[in-house]
């Protein structure tokens, strides 16, 4: 009995550990990457935590500065180039170890070895150079940012203010066909984003919305503000019909109850609403490469990153931006996840 | 008059959302259904259909889809149902386990994408984890997989991220589950597997179906981790297709209707085998 208990401990701290690894190790791993240089990114092996500085050898020789760098396999400098020129010096210098330098403070720290001695000199990396360089050198990446905030923006306004009031409705008074409102809400979440976004196209050309995010918006919405309607009726439901029946009896009129009692004791619901139409705007990518192929979001320009360029590091830099509003908000909302799909009896 | 006001006032804070599901929903899918049944001239025809049948990438992308939801589907549901009776009981650090094992949900699909090719690419995290552990000394080229292996790769990294959304909808039942019956079983003197399959499965079916069938609907339409970790028709999906014709050869005049008839047949997919499940549902409650 005693061994079978012990065993079954083991077996159960082996799946928490096996939990852990699954998650962590991959997570963690790629925001390391992030934070690669380009020389470590492409090196095998690698040590786990990235570097953050490195040690150069200088030596100067017909007119020309060797540059050499420690590298820790070897244990020892490797020459890695030689040029007359400040500022081929200093491009491979930043490009490959994130250092930045401008051409005069690199020949000022250089020019000593001129006199024939060997500099031995430290250079501290930019561990942030990767999220620089991808916001400098992939067109559009600030304004892909922006384009991201605005969709999510207008798709928060149009579903809550829709979507809400359809919510409200449901769940204060009697009305017909309730049934099969609710079934229709539930159809809409359903339905493949796709089907919508393709036929839109053409609407949105027609109503001058194309590549814009509030044409996106308007596709982004159809979802949310059936999802909304949802989450809005269950909350307005919780919320006890004999407090705003109190608050009229002491003289408010309804739309001073609504806004006085109703709204604030559904706020964090609406916040919560508000938080999964910002994550259906900033997560999507297929919609987005339907109807504003040519003024991206972040996330469809994070997609055509990695289809373009070797510099994984640098996508990864663009993930790990897109990910921390995500990842924020998801967990705000993770305990609204029974009212995601109600109690659906399907 | 206020009378007519408040009977008609529900049907106002109706109206909005009527009118938005008219123009933007019910309208657009009436006119793709209707535009991908017509050739380029206008005419009805069946033309955009047949040449995606005709296309035998078609037959690739369809088989691909189906199986990868039907395999991904049933491998998530059970180890997330697993997950989530672990997590269910109490005992110290549960909450900072559930934090952690959450951490996937959160990761949006591209950075999903990036993160697992950051991981499986010649210099990747894998590679270098498993040099310096000793266990290769040439780096893997893992995504020169092929075929059944390929997609049996997209199953496990779609499995990594959504798990804890399959999980936290499974534990969120199981947390409003009564737990008297459960214990009741206990005293009548019922194993640990009997109280599962008899009472906890029973009782949660209608949560189980949800995640179930949120998770077909999901996975039927997968196809960024395809593209962005092996590029567009090495492993084509049903969606794959369509970001194809949109993003690759978008300059093509037939381009536009072939995606149109793709994302019909996504639709009457992804419908037809929602109806389905449920229908196979309904009728083992009833007996």
């Amino acid at each position: 009995m005693k061994a079978k208990k012990a065993m079954l401990k083991a077996v159960f701290y082996i799946i928490i550990a096996t939990i852990l690894i699954a998650v962590l190790v991959p997570f963690l791993s790629f925001l390391v990457t992030a934070f690669y240089s380009a020389d470590e990114v492409y090196n095998i092996p690698r040590p786990f935590l990235p570097k953050f500085s490195y040690d150069v050898k200088v030596e100067y020789k017909d007119d020309m500065y060797y540059l050499s760098v420690y590298e820790d396999g070897l244990e020892d400098f490797e020459l890695k180039i030689y040029s007359g020129k400040a500022e081929k010096l200093r491009r491979y210098l930043q490009t490959k170890y994130s250092v930045w330098l401008t051409d005069e403070e690199l020949l000022e720290d250089f020019s000593p070895a001129k006199s024939g001695e060997t500099l031995y000199l430290n250079y501290k990396k930019d561990l942030l150079y990767n999220f620089k360089t991808f916001f400098s050198i992939t067109n559009g990446a600030d304004k892909s940012v922006l384009n991201s905030i605005i969709a999510a923006g207008w798709t928060i306004l149009i579903s809550l203010s829709i979507g809400s009031m359809a919510g409200y409705s449901i769940a204060r008074f009697r009305i017909k066909f309730k049934k099969q409102i609710n079934m229709s809400l539930l159809l809409v979440r359903m339905f493949p984003a796709v089907a919508v976004a393709i036929p839109m196209l053409v609407i949105l050309i027609k109503m001058g919305f194309a590549n814009t995010m509030l044409g996106l918006a308007i596709v982004y919405s159809v979802g949310n503000i059936a999802l909304t309607a949802w989450i809005t009726n269950s909350i307005f439901k919780g919320i006890s019909v004999e407090l705003e029946e109190a608050s009229l009896v002491f003289g408010a009129n309804r739309i001073q109850t609504f806004f006085k009692i109703t709204l604030p004791l559904a706020f964090p619901g609406l916040v919560a609403c508000s938080m999964y139409a910002f994550l259906a705007a900033w997560n999507d990518s297929i919609t987005a490469l339907i109807l504003a192929n040519s003024n991206p979001t972040l996330s469809l320009l994070i997609y055509k990153a990695i289809g373009m360029s070797g510099e994984i590091q640098l996508a990864a830099a663009g993930a790990v931006i897109l990910i921390t509003p995500a990842l924020i908000f998801t967990f705000i909302i993770k305990n609204y996840i029974n009212q995601l799909w109600g109690d659906v009896k399907f | 008059m206020k009378k007519v006001i408040k009977k008609w006032f529900p049907y106002l804070l109706l109206t909005p959302a009527l009118l938005y599901y008219i123009l933007f929903w019910i309208r657009p899918v009436i006119r793709a259904f209707a535009e991908s049944f017509t050739d380029l001239e206008g005419n009805v025809s069946l033309v955009n259909y047949i040449a995606i049948i005709k296309d035998p990438i078609f037959k690739e992308a369809f088989l691909n889809s189906a199986g990868f939801a039907a395999v991904s589907v049933i491998l998530q549901f059970v180890l997330a149902f697993m997950l989530a009776l672990l997590l269910n009981k109490k005992f110290k650090g549960v909450n900072l386990l559930l934090f952690i094992a959450l951490i996937p949900m959160a990761v949006p699909p591209t950075a999903v994408a990036v993160l697992w090719k950051t991981g499986f690419s010649s210099f990747g995290w894998i590679n270098n984890m498993l040099y310096r552990f000793n266990i290769i000394t040439e780096p893997i080229k893992w995504l020169t997989v092929e075929g059944v292996n390929a997609l049996g790769f997209l199953v496990l990294i779609d499995t990594w991220t959504v798990l804890p959304s399959v999980m936290i909808i499974l534990l969120a039942g199981l947390q409003n589950l009564n737990k008297e019956y459960e214990e009741a079983a206990c005293v009548f003197g019922a194993t640990k597997w009997q109280v599962i399959k008899d009472i906890t499965i029973p009782i949660l079916k209608p949560t189980i179906v949800t995640a179930i069938i949120l998770r077909m609907i999901a996975a039927i339409q997968v196809w960024m981790i395809s593209v962005m970790m092996f590029g567009y028709g090495r492993v084509p999906f049903l969606v794959e297709r369509i970001a194809y014709y949109t993003d690759v050869v978008s300059e093509i005049d037939t381009s536009y209707k072939t995606s149109l008839a793709y994302s019909v047949l996504v639709t009457v997919i992804v419908l037809v085998s929602a109806t389905i499940y449920l229908r196979i549902n309904s009728k083992k409650g009833s007996e």
